[in-house]
């Protein structure tokens, strides 16, 4: 973020243009953070910091272990971008596509559990529903945007040179990533 | 033409699909409320793929080469253009439009209450024909000035070729036609009638055409999101080589405030609305007390997002007054740290203020005491814009055109909705007050008053350099004389039938009122027809006005110093600032644009 | 430079008197019939006092600055402005002194006033729903809005225990005559504390009336209940007379 008194010069190049997206994303993600910020405040206002029995515990610590490896394959498929390995860069964000399948997958069979002991029409239940269920439309979006990079990067057409696509998304996939570690406890350890 | 026609095609083509899939996947039948929501989703995304989005930037993501799409003339502002100015343009006459239109929803209003028992509606319509006003009118505050002179200007006044994210800039314009289009079609599904606040659980129970309002008020939020992060970007990234912070305009200063406060609590809107669509259609219980939820959450997840919109609505109206009274006084601007300071701490301090509204909810006693400290904090920032603006103008040389006359109303009409939001902010006097016709008067008059006469004052001011032509003198003067005073003569009468008994939103109220009601009736019509002249002037002068000079103000600020209208590009080559912006009689002061850098280099 | 200065001056004194003239002469609320309409009444009268020279303030410089300040064509530049820091933190001196001072009083002060003390003498439960009251008298009888009216004891404090119907949307219960109000919340239990201080009735002023203040669909202007603040004899023989017609 450039906030010097001095400011940038017209017409540089490329890594202007850089840091002018990258400055957009965290933008964006300051943006989002208050969505689920309004959520998660929510969940507080209506059930405090209760937790029914019924919770499947073992699943979702899966699930959380299965979203931060995802994160690691991420970064290293950022990284092997970066450094032009065009191999490193498709089986690790083939990887995290995995990953984040398997998130998703884990979540529905989560969803198919907490229906029966706690329904949406209960308030644990909405809070749960409605948060775990946003973080899962982020996901997805993520899946969708990891998978346009791993099409349009299968020619090797990103690499060193035009990085940001990949960087982008791959920063995306770690707010989310994050965006789960706090919705995490706030749903199931309190 | 052709891009409209497409993406209404594609738009259409979408909401199908989206109605469809949630016709087949779900119980909800075709016209259901879950086919309202999945079709307006691929509607919008059809909408906007169609009018350009695909081949601007959509074919990129799949591998193509994305495709501009030229124009000339008119047909520039009928298609996904990226330019700044012609977004600018777009916002701006699609917010008059919509303005008119809920202007005319208002005078059906008044016809309703000119007499006290039930004239032209029945008590359901009015209370929707009430909601369809409160909503477009919030539109046209909230991005009305934003919209229009924040695109069209910030970029301008900093020395930039355009906006940070020009795609991003067209993707939020045209968002907001399907939202204008989906409120207005709400009354085929059984319209919406529970305020444009919306509080459940009215409006979890109310007709289908909640869902409509829901999901087109979302969509303008994340339009209304897109926009403040641009501004926000540009502002930090975009300013040429010698804008320093302390040398921006102040009304860039202002859309700067205002754009953060749209970039991050805006999402409690959101979050409100997507809250009652899921109480709505998942069976969910955020505020249905059976399953434990409650009415009291909504209003303050609406709050905090609500109340700071006035400022999100009101902190662009400062700075184009101050912007106006600085160049039209010949004076520097009074105390511009402390304007830029007080933006800042607006913005600051109206994000926590928003349970004020809530003295009368039943919300936890020991919340109302800090609530009622802060939010009369407000007033010492605000209390500085006053200082700012009739420090400019004391023993200025004042040119009284229609912008500075409209200014001198604003500041008129402002200060009289920020005395009487002390008494709202007052929780003794609120209890009072509260869901009154007094807070109809105090917020028609801050935000009328803080918003709508400052677009009109900016619409005047910087005609020239949109059109390219003068708007004529004589009957703008007359416009805004008469806009003010019967504004005065509607709204003065509408604090004391409050103070007297009537509520808000209401068809029908006390005989005893009747009479100072027809008053206010009378005269909301007769400023109803100002907009006449307001319109023809406009029309009029964009036609057959004489020809605008590139600096009719003699301004010293950026917009000024190119031609009137500013070429493609805004500059014919990379920009730098030297002096202040209203160094007015400032003795040995550099000018603002020092030189137009070598066009070579 | 000095002329303009008391020029204005002179002009904002009168333009403040003028005002509090007006202010202290006018009547403009409705009959105040409880402790509480009063202290509301009260708080209005002095902000409006303190509002009176910071409106006139603003005001007097505009008028001033339209009449003496004005210039032709916009070439002329103004004078250099002087004493921007010691201006402006007069001004921060006085707007922060006057919002501390209203903060206190009406602010803090009106607010443990109007809340008040102790227990109630009297409780009576209010139960809206679309689009009508239900008020529970103390003798467990309970009364309509469709039929009845809301019949209170003067000079005795009431506590009002509001809520409204589960699942129903929410309502405000509002007297205008005792000016202040409270949102009856599904599934929540409001109190509000009112002494009404004398007699009256709606056939008398249209403001002694119940009158629902928060949106509530199609019945919500016509959600009202009529009011009668009677002396406690009269108040004892109505919760009689309604228990005798068998509620």
């Amino acid at each position: 973020m450039t906030t010097s008194a001095e400011p940038i010069q017209h017409g540089a190049g490329p890594s202007r243009q850089r840091r002018i997206n990258q400055l957009g994303l965290w933008l964006f993600f300051a943006s989002e953070t208050f969505l689920f910020g309004a959520f998660i405040s929510s969940r507080f206002i209506t059930s405090q910091t209760s937790t029914p029995e019924d919770l499947n515990q073992a699943l979702a610590l899966a699930l959380t272990i299965v979203l931060l490896l995802s994160s690691i394959s991420a970064y290293l498929a950022e990284t092997a971008n970066a450094h032009d390995d065009h191999r490193g860069f498709r089986i690790y964000t083939v990887a995290t596509i995995t990953l984040g399948a398997l998130f998703l997958g884990g979540v529905a069979l989560e969803w198919k559990e907490a229906l029966e002991y706690f329904p949406p029409g209960t308030i644990y239940g909405t809070a749960f529903f409605s948060l775990v269920g946003l973080h899962a439309f982020h996901v997805l979006t993520g899946l969708i945007a990891l998978a346009v990079i791993l099409f349009l990067g299968k020619e090797g057409r990103f690499g060193s040179k035009d990085s940001w696509p990949v960087e982008g998304v791959i920063k995306y996939w770690h707010f989310v990533d994050l965006a789960w570690v706090i919705i995490y406890p706030t749903l199931y350890l309190f | 033409m052709w891009p409209l026609i497409r993406g209404t095609l594609s738009g259409i083509v979408g909401y199908m699909v989206g109605a469809l899939i949630a016709t087949l996947t779900t119980t909800s039948t075709f016209s259901g409320e879950f086919a309202l929501v999945l079709g307006f989703v691929f509607g919008l995304l059809g909408w906007l793929f169609g009018i350009g989005m695909w081949n601007a930037w959509g074919r990129e993501w799949v591998g193509l080469t994305p495709k501009t799409e030229k124009a000339e003339g008119w047909r520039r502002y009928l298609r996904f253009n990226t330019d700044h100015k012609v977004i600018g343009a777009q916002y701006l006459v699609t917010m008059l439009i919509v303005f008119l239109l809920a202007g005319l929803v208002a005078m059906a209003m008044r016809a309703e209450l000119a007499s006290p028992g039930q004239n032209l509606f029945t008590a359901d319509v009015y209370n929707k024909v009430m909601s369809m006003h409160g909503i477009l009118m919030i539109a046209v505050a909230v991005a009305g000035i934003l919209g229009a002179f924040g695109n069209y200007l910030v970029p301008l006044m900093i020395g930039a070729d355009d906006m940070a994210f020009p795609r991003i800039n067209a993707l939020g314009y045209w968002m907001v036609p399907p939202v204008a289009i989906a409120l207005l079609a709400a009354p085929l599904v059984g319209s919406f009638d529970a305020g444009w606040t919306a509080y459940p659980p009215l409006s979890v129970l109310n007709g289908d055409g909640q869902v409509l309002f829901n999901v087109a008020v979302i969509a303008f939020g994340l339009s209304s999101i897109l926009g403040g992060l641009n501004i926000v970007a540009t502002v930090i990234t975009m300013r040429a080589p010698g804008m320093t912070w302390s040398k921006l305009p102040i009304f860039v200063w202002a859309a700067f405030a205002a754009s953060i406060l749209s970039l991050t609590v805006t999402q409690f809107f959101a979050a409100s609305l997507i809250m009652i669509l899921l109480d709505r259609i998942a069976g969910t219980t955020w505020f249905g007390a059976p399953g434990g939820g409650t009415a009291l959450l909504y209003e303050h997840v609406f709050w905090f997002y609500s109340h700071p919109a006035v400022y999100i609505m009101v902190l662009p109206g400062m700075g184009v007054i101050l912007e106006i009274i600085s160049h039209f006084s010949r004076k520097p601007l009074f105390a511009y740290k402390a304007v830029v300071v007080s933006f800042l701490s607006i913005a600051g301090i109206g994000s926590v203020v928003w349970a004020h509204h809530m003295f009368t909810s039943g919300m936890a006693q020991n919340l109302e005491g800090p609530f009622m400290a802060l939010t009369e904090a407000v007033s010492i920032p605000t209390g500085v814009i006053f200082l700012a603006a009739v420090g400019t103008l004391w023993r200025g040389k004042l040119w009284f055109q229609t912008p500075l006359l409209l200014a001198f109303f604003w500041i008129f009409q402002f200060l009289i909705g920020g005395i009487t939001g002390v008494f709202l902010a007052d929780f003794v006097t609120d209890l009072s007050l509260h869901d009154t016709y007094f807070v109809v008067a105090h917020f028609h008059y801050t935000i009328v008053g803080g918003s709508i006469f400052a677009l009109m004052a900016g619409t005047f001011y910087w005609f020239p350099k949109v059109t390219g032509r003068m708007y004529n003198e004589k009957l703008g003067k007359i416009f805004a004389t008469w806009f003010f005073v019967f504004f005065q003569l509607t709204f003065i009468p509408l604090f004391w039938v409050g103070l007297n008994g009537m509520n808000r939103r209401v068809a029908t109220y006390q005989d005893n009122l009747g009479g100072v009601n027809r008053f206010a009736s009378m005269m909301a019509m007769i400023m109803g027809l100002s907009f006449v002249l307001f319109v023809v002037n406009l029309l009029w002068s964009a036609k057959f006005g004489p020809v605008a000079p590139a600096n009719p103000w003699n301004a010293r600020t950026l917009e000024w110093q190119v031609s009137s209208p500013p070429p493609e590009h805004n500059f014919p080559s990379p920009p730098s600032v030297d002096g202040g912006p209203y160094d007015y009689g400032v003795v040995g002061a550099p000018t603002h644009l020092r030189e137009v850098a070598d066009p070579v280099g | 430079m000095k002329k303009d200065i008391v020029n204005a001056t002179l002009l904002w004194i009168v333009l403040s008197i003028l005002g509090w003239i007006l202010v202290l002469n006018w009547n403009i609320f409705p009959p105040a019939l409880a402790r509480e309409a009063r202290i509301v009444d009260d708080a209005f009268n002095l902000l409006t006092v303190l509002a009176v020279p910071v409106f006139t303030f603003v005001v007097a410089i505009l008028i001033y600055a339209a009449f003496r300040f004005r210039s032709p064509g916009g070439l002329e530049d103004g004078p250099p402005i002087q004493d921007t820091g010691r201006i402006l933190t007069a001004w921060l001196v006085v707007t922060i002194a006057l919002a501390g001072g209203i903060l206190i009083n009406p602010g803090f002060v009106g607010m443990s006033e109007v809340r008040g003390e102790g227990g109630a003498d009297v409780v009576i439960g209010v139960t809206g729903q679309r689009w009508s009251w239900t008020i529970s008298y103390p003798n467990g009888v309970d009364v309509t809005s469709y039929t009845g009216e809301l019949v209170l004891p003067v000079d005795q404090r009431i506590q009002f225990d509001i809520t409204s119907l589960d699942p129903d949307v929410i309502h405000s219960f509002w007297i205008p005559a005792f000016r202040i109000k409270k949102d009856a919340v599904p599934g929540r239990i409001t109190q509000m504390f009112i002494t009404p201080t004398e007699t009256g009735t709606f056939a008398e002023d249209p403001n002694v009336r119940v009158q629902c203040a928060e949106l509530c669909g199609q019945g919500h202007a016509q959600m009202s209940m009529k009011v009668r603040v009677v002396e406690q004899a009269e108040f004892d023989a109505y919760l009689d007379e309604i228990l005798a017609e068998g509620g």
